[in-house]
């Protein structure tokens, strides 16, 4: 070694990376929900007029859920959009009480997470207003529908559930 | 298939909340594994299999089977490729070089599972954010459905259903956690009664923190060779004699079973079986490295895998047949519960205690009797795909 100094050592450049960024779209918990960006954007419409909705396959009946553009029992794709249940009861459901995932800043802890069964099928869902302590499998529980805030340009909806009073 | 393929040896880093990159884990657990095998270099690796499950998230990397090769120094001219099945990385990684030595496209493979979770405590939620993306994200992951409260449902329903106690699913986490205490590289040490497990945070009831396995740093490799080859390097190896995998068409929770069992684990384990000529699993496997990612689900892999009946895994454990000195040593090793869970290397890390306790070289308080047959499993994801694989100490 000839040399034992960098070319600027006396004065350091100093380069910069953003100590905090916007929720990059990748991190976005939710999907885009228009027509531009999914083709089941017709499952969001249909959330933000109050339905809870899914497809059905014309030619072979198969009601699926999450809705599909592509039926899995036959490989067809004349699917249309059906009403689900906005009531159905507690199949299976747990509390969070740590580990809060990174882009779900609105899922405050604790937080009760449940498959719920509207007969047709089964989804899992938040449960709002309630606690574990208070819920036992079986208990009724009815749809809610919530608007997201968040960095889309569009707004977004997303269904939930609340006990049944 | 037509070639006898082993599991000769292999190595491992220490596993827990490590000061090092994903490239040093990398790194350690290839030293590891060459160190464990003197007679086998990176110059006799003819393919490469690298089980990582999130490198993009945990350490802003892809493409890292590649990435190992040039750690390693390893020039592969039959086979290199990373393997992506959630928790089952790694066995899919053993499976694929397996199934290329049996086919006769290579002699030598090196299976390396690599994972970096530990970001430091204040970006826990990011790692959590990573780890609910194993469901369907658009309609589970966004429900903030991580793995505690999904696998608490299992909990849930199997109690429901079939009568299972808080009481019995702490049996399996102070089991898994005792062995591990004897286990020179895992992330939890210590002896831990069954009455610590529940006063320990209740953080997805009915499951409290010590009924998860932990979030781990760490790395595993084996090599894996045609019976020409390993009968150079050793006397004792692991033979695979049976492999299986079952995956149902569903993954979100509209198309899953109903939460208290796992009809693939059945059906995987059960092609298993018939490959090896196991007919009755209870009597004829020795040990078993199975996966307790919960307490919960070693209560339902020993009906799944035909160690209990349906619905009678609790009695199982409350019994006494799955200690090491019982019926069927399941998770001597500690278990992910114990070992923890760094997820592309758990499964390598398995096959290595199976192979290890077949050599007997693992430390004295966790050897197993004269093991002859050993069983490897995995679940995935929702639980909607299970890997199994049978060794044994003889060749078929």
């Amino acid at each position: 070694m000839t040399d034992t100094t960098d070319s600027n050592s006396g004065k350091r450049e100093r380069i910069s990376v953003p100590e905090e960024i916007e929720l990059p779209r990748l991190l976005d918990f939710y999907d885009l929900q228009t027509e531009d960006q999914t083709q089941i954007h017709e499952f969001y419409d249909n959330l933000q007029e109050g339905q809870l909705t899914t497809t059905q396959c014309c030619d072979c009946e198969e009601i699926h859920f999450p809705p599909r553009i592509v039926c899995p029992e036959c490989t067809g794709d004349n699917l249309e959009y059906v009403e689900l249940p906005h009531e159905g009861e507690l199949f299976a459901f747990s509390e969070v009480r740590g580990g809060l995932p990174l882009g779900l800043s609105e899922h405050d802890v604790p937080y009760v997470v449940a498959a719920v069964d509207l007969g047709p099928i089964k989804l899992s869902a938040r449960i709002d207003d309630a606690s574990y302590g208070d819920l036992e499998i079986g208990d009724p529980v009815e749809l809610k529908i919530v608007e997201i805030d968040g960095p889309a340009d569009h707004k977004r909806f997303f269904y939930r559930f609340v006990p049944q009073r | 298939m037509t070639r006898n393929v082993a599991i000769v040896g292999g190595g491992q880093t220490n596993w827990g909340d490590r000061k090092a990159t994903w490239k040093d884990l990398a790194q350690e657990g290839g030293k590891a594994t060459f160190d464990a095998i003197p007679d086998v270099g990176p110059e006799d690796i003819e393919g490469l299999f690298v089980g990582a499950v999130q490198p993009e998230r945990f350490a802003n990397q892809t493409h890292v089977a590649p990435m190992v090769a040039e750690l390693l120094g390893i020039d592969v001219d039959e086979m290199i490729a990373r393997t992506e099945l959630a928790c089952a990385s790694g066995q899919a990684a053993l499976r694929y070089a397996w199934l290329a030595i049996a086919a006769g496209q290579l002699d030598v493979a090196l299976v390396l599972g690599v994972e970096k979770m530990n970001l430091g405590r204040e970006h826990m939620p990011e790692v959590q954010s990573s780890m609910a993306n194993v469901l369907d994200r658009e309609f589970d992951g966004v429900n903030g459905l991580a793995a505690p409260p999904f696998f608490a449902w299992y909990a849930q329903r199997h109690m429901h259903e079939y009568g299972t106690t808080r009481e019995q699913l702490s049996l399996v986490a102070a089991k898994n956690k005792t062995n591990a205490s004897k286990t020179e590289f895992a992330q939890f040490q210590s002896e831990i009664d069954p009455d610590e497990i529940t006063d320990s945070p209740e953080i997805a009831p009915p499951l409290h923190l010590y009924d998860c396995s932990g979030i781990t740093d760490g790395a595993a490799g084996v090599i894996l060779m045609s019976e020409e080859k390993a009968r150079e390097v050793t006397d004792t190896a692991a033979w695979i004699t049976g492999s299986g995998q079952s995956s149902m068409a569903g993954n979100s929770i509209n198309n899953l079973p109903s939460f208290d069992g796992w009809p693939q684990a059945r059906k995987a384990s059960q092609s298993a079986y018939d490959q090896a000529g196991i007919d009755d699993p209870l009597a004829e496997i020795d040990v078993a490295e199975i996966h307790d990612c919960f307490s919960i689900s070693e209560i339902i892999e020993y009906e799944e895998l035909g160690f209990a009946e349906e619905g009678k895994g609790g009695q199982f454990i409350e019994d006494g047949r799955s200690y090491i000195d019982g019926d069927v040593a399941v998770n001597p090793r500690g278990g992910l519960l114990g070992c923890g869970h760094p997820l592309g290397a758990t499964g390598v890390s398995q096959a290595l205690e199976i192979t290890q306790q077949f050599q007997g070289t693992v430390t004295d308080d966790r050897q197993v009797d004269n093991p002859t047959t050993g069983l490897l499993h995995n679940l995935s994801g929702s639980g909607s795909v299970h890997s199994v694989m049978v060794l044994d100490r003889n060749q078929r």
